[in-house]
């Protein structure tokens, strides 16, 4: 019995293989949770009062109903509160103020900044309205006395005006192009909204250019990002509630989602996750998307980036949430599965046929651009004999020369690839071309010649890198090769097996992510039939007659009966 | 939120049934059927066991219904009182590991002969388990959802390339139909059963199924799947190997595979296309198993769930290493496997009329 044991006994080498499998997980398993819970903490929510600030932007008004009620009040007499904002202006020099008499009597006063405002507003609606009262020119109306009604309703030809008590909100105002007038005899400071601040003209979105499709992107201009959102037809139920982020430098955030198609929770939820955003400044919307993400550690993109309002619309109309920040053309999508970064909006363009195998050869591309590099290492370092016999002797004479191992081979070639890439981006449009033929042509075809690589690896490198510019969406494009290299190295350790293993660790990983509660491999799993009508195959329109079942529409047909 | 995640869909039961079902076994049915019977006639066992195997499921699944929203571990404390629950409980568990441990070396085994001839165990297996054990810990839900993404291509995948290796398959080798009489075809039933071990996941999914009245229904596709696939298996080899060359070899499906070449296309041989879909499935296998042991110590002891994930994975290494080599192995299958067979279809049937008689459970 003793001697059973002992000749099945697997060997001390095993007993520590043992403990190190089971040690380096736990290792591993508390570090990051000691990071997970850092980063929980840092993210926790304080709510910051920004929930009171809530307001339909489709209103024509100013959005600040609840200014800080320390703030200065204004007074009763003009010079006063003149002498007031004088102070606070004087640290701003790009603070103008402009006094004048209004219809030969009142003092009054603007306030504006330089550049902010709109100059033909002022000078035209404003200044000649108030000089002249209302009245034809050069006869002022004397009979109408200057209190607010009257110069609201009859002295101002201005759609958008406010008014405030609060001196302190004036300045705050002026700073982000609102004009203010002081008028003596009036007990408020009234806010002229005319802001023209200088906008970019709408453009086609370089980074998603489409051949098919309407060619407008979104600017850097929120009120005209919402109007292009409105444009798009006619809808009220197209909700867009605004918020503002940072608390040092505020920003104005809208939330916009089609309020009897989107799920009640999921716009809660993203609501939710905003309010908890605590940051001073929030440059541009790759914040809020690395704010309110669910899993920070991922490679995975949790949350879409457009410049199309197109897209947006498509994704609004499926019942997903859509986050326009001010300052920044991109648009933020959530939830997000991965078939959606693979998608591109052409693909309802086109008809279904085309789009299906269009979105095939995606699918496949992004195969491509992860594993052929790895696929090319398992198979010479490895596997040679999977591969037809006459394509080996090819390869291994191609190789004779090469002094290196596959991977150090790959390596050279994907680094420098990655290299060029990224040069591209900062090169200068006239340059680029001319960098990626030496780039490509000359350090390759000079790289074969000089016995560094061999030529067939030249082809891997080259389909790997045009497979990962067919990606629609440039951050896919970078998760993807960050994966082809953690791919190679599995490759290259454990040749075939390992790149398997390496699969199904993504799958694995992949299968674990949610965006807002939607699983991230919707709808291949949890299984729905109906969605896949709109996932790898694109099936004709007159068949896609449901929206999309995993986001929990509150409509769910497209159809009206 | 969006989703129920402690939930599983019917079609992720399905999945994650014919997931466990699919591992060794499908490599190696059709030399142990011929090895049994000596005749062609084991697609005639590997149906009836397959029925046989569904007749279980459902016994276990009516089990498991009288206790909505539980799972074996938690019930049979109340079907067998207290202390026989319990330790029935933790036979399972361990059970589970042994048989986790025996799929990964049958892994490591096939691996070594025909992926990787030349790499240190260790790194073999440890990788094998890390990965197995990042799949367990994102819980049930997510490994549903990967089951989903990695069941179709393999079907796809397997069914593709044993359509071509019709280029051998003969029909002679399949014929005479029931030559030697019905005896060998009962005889061969039993190693079948072996083979669809795997349904007895439902005694712990059916109280995670969104609808559990539909578990019957999931059990019996979640069998069909492996049935249909091992049954094409079956016929390939044999109709391509004959009965004397299956007996042969060690891995009859591996070496059909590599028995042909076909010329023209980027790949001349199509082995390594089912190596790479097995090592998935055995993967699938696996991490299942490990995840119910784990399961079912947890609830048993009524503990969180992670140190057992984590403390099963020396056990599972140490316990696969155990055999010396490839015939051990099968001989210590080929024992576990009848300790499976009692606990899992003899035991079950027995196990309702019991609970029916004395009306243990909630009564439909």
């Amino acid at each position: 019995m003793w001697k059973v044991i002992v000749d099945h006994f697997p060997g001390w080498d095993v007993v520590l293989q043992a403990v190190m499998l089971l040690i380096l997980p736990i290792i591993f398993n508390y570090l990051f949770q000691w990071a997970h819970t850092n980063l929980r903490r840092r993210n926790s929510l304080k709510d910051s009062g920004n929930a009171g600030d809530k307001s339909n932007a489709a209103e024509n008004s100013s959005p600040h109903e609840q200014g800080q009620a320390d703030g200065q009040q204004v007074m009763e007499r003009y010079e006063d509160n003149l002498a007031w904002l004088k102070e606070r202006a004087t640290k701003h020099c790009d603070i103008h103020i402009r006094e004048f008499m209004v219809g030969g009597e009142n003092r009054a006063a603007l306030l504006y900044v330089d550049g902010l405002y709109d100059k033909t507003l002022v000078d035209t609606q404003v200044l000649e309205s108030l000089m002249n009262k209302g009245g034809e020119e050069g006869h002022p109306d004397d009979d109408i006395p200057v209190t607010k009604e009257n110069l609201l309703n009859l002295i101002l030809p201005i759609s958008q005006v406010s008014d405030t008590h609060q001196l302190h909100q004036v300045v705050e105002d002026i700073l982000t192009g609102t004009v203010a007038l002081l008028v003596e005899g009036v007990e408020e400071v009234l806010m002229l909204s005319g802001s023209a601040g200088n906008s970019r003209a709408i453009e086609e979105p370089v980074s998603e250019g489409l051949l098919r499709g309407p060619r407008t992107g979104f600017t850097e201009t929120l009120s005209e990002n919402t109007a292009l959102l409105r444009r798009h037809g006619r809808n009220e139920s197209l909700r867009m509630t605004k918020f503002k982020v940072g608390s040092r430098v505020k920003k104005d955030l809208i939330v916009a989602y089609v309020e009897d198609i989107a799920n009640s929770e999921l716009v809660d939820e993203v609501i939710h996750r905003i309010e908890a955003i605590d940051l001073d400044y929030v440059a541009e919307s790759g914040y809020v998307e690395q704010l309110i993400e669910d899993n920070s550690f991922s490679l995975f993109q949790q949350v879409q980036s457009t410049e199309r309002p197109d897209r947006v619309i498509g994704a609004l109309m499926e019942g997903r949430v859509a986050l326009l920040l001010d300052g920044t053309p991109f648009v933020l999508i959530v939830p997000v599965t991965f078939s959606m970064l693979l998608q591109s909006p052409e693909d309802y363009y086109e008809r279904w046929i085309p789009a299906t195998l269009l979105r095939l050869l995606r699918f496949f591309t992004a195969f491509l651009a992860v594993f052929t590099p790895a696929i090319y290492i398992s198979f010479i370092s490895y596997n040679q004999g999977l591969i037809p016999t006459e394509l080996v002797v090819t390869i291994i004479e191609s190789r004779q020369s090469v002094p290196f191992p596959s991977i150090i081979e790959a390596l050279i070639m994907e680094i420098s690839i990655e290299i060029l890439r990224e040069a591209g981006i900062r090169l200068p449009k006239p340059i680029g071309p001319a960098m990626g033929i030496v780039g490509g042509l000359i350090i390759g075809d000079a790289a074969v010649n000089a016995g560094i690589i061999s030529p067939f690896l030249v082809i891997v490198v080259a389909v790997t890198a045009i497979s990962s510019f067919a990606i629609p969406s440039y951050s896919t494009g970078i998760t993807l090769r960050i994966l082809r290299f953690l791919a190679m190295f599995c490759a290259a350790f454990l040749g075939l097996y390992g790149t398997v293993l390496f699969f199904i660790l993504v799958c694995s990983h992949v299968a674990r992510l949610k965006s807002f509660g939607v699983p991230y491999v919707s709808p291949m799993s949890p299984f729905r039939w109906n969605d896949w009508k709109d996932f790898i195959v694109r099936m004709p329109l007159k068949v896609m007659n449901r929206r999309p079942i995993m986001m929990k529409t509150k409509d769910s047909s497209r159809r009206d009966k | 939120m969006l989703t129920e995640d402690k939930k599983i869909t019917t079609s992720q039961t399905v999945v994650i049934v014919s997931n466990c079902i699919l591992g060794s076994g499908i490599l190696t049915l059709p030399r142990v059927l011929a090895d049994s019977m000596k005749t062609s006639d084991g697609w005639i066992s590997i149906i009836l066991g397959g029925i046989l195997i569904m007749l279980a499921g459902l016994c276990i699944v009516r089990l498991s219904q009288r206790f909505p929203g539980k799972t074996l571990y938690q019930f049979s404390r109340e079907l067998m009182g207290k202390w026989c629950g319990s330790i029935f409980s933790i036979l399972i568990a361990t059970f589970y590991i042994f048989i986790a441990a025996f799929e990964l070396r049958v892994m490591f085994e096939v691996t070594t002969l025909y992926l990787l001839e030349d790499i240190p165990r260790w790194a073999i297996i440890m990788s094998f388990i890390w990965v197995g054990l990042y799949i367990i810990k994102g819980g049930l839900g997510a490994i549903a959802r990967l089951y989903e993404i990695i069941l179709p291509s393999t079907v796809v995948v397997f069914v593709f390339s044993m359509i071509l290796s019709g280029k051998i398959f003969e029909v002679d080798n399949l014929l005479p139909v029931l030559g030697d009489g019905i005896f060998p075809v009962i005889k061969g039933v039993s190693s079948t059963i072996l083979v669809f071990l795997g349904h007895e996941l439902m005694f712990t999914l059916t109280a995670s199924m969104q609808h559990p009245e539909k578990a019957g229904k999931a059990v019996i596709i979640g069998i069909s799947i492996p049935l249909f696939l091992n049954l094409v298996a079956f016929v390939m080899v044999i109709g391509g190997m004959s009965v004397h060359g299956v007996i042969s070899s060690t891995w009859p499906t591996v070496d059909l595979l590599r028995s042909f070449e076909i010329t023209g296309l980027f790949f001349e041989r199509f082995d390594f296309f089912l190596l790479v879909i097995w090592i998935m499935q055995i993967l699938t296998t696996f991490s299942i198993l490990q995840y119910n042991s784990s399961l079912g110590f947890a609830q048993t002891f009524k503990t969180r769930m992670r140190p057992f994930m984590f403390c099963s994975m020396p056990i599972i290494l140490f316990i696969a290493l155990i055999p010396r080599d490839v015939n051990e192995l099968f001989m210590v299958s080929k024992i576990f496997g009848d300790i499976g067979v009692v606990i899992f279809v003899i035991l079950p049937p027995l196990l309702l009329v019991y609970a029916k008689i004395f009306k243990k459970g909630a009564v439909r």
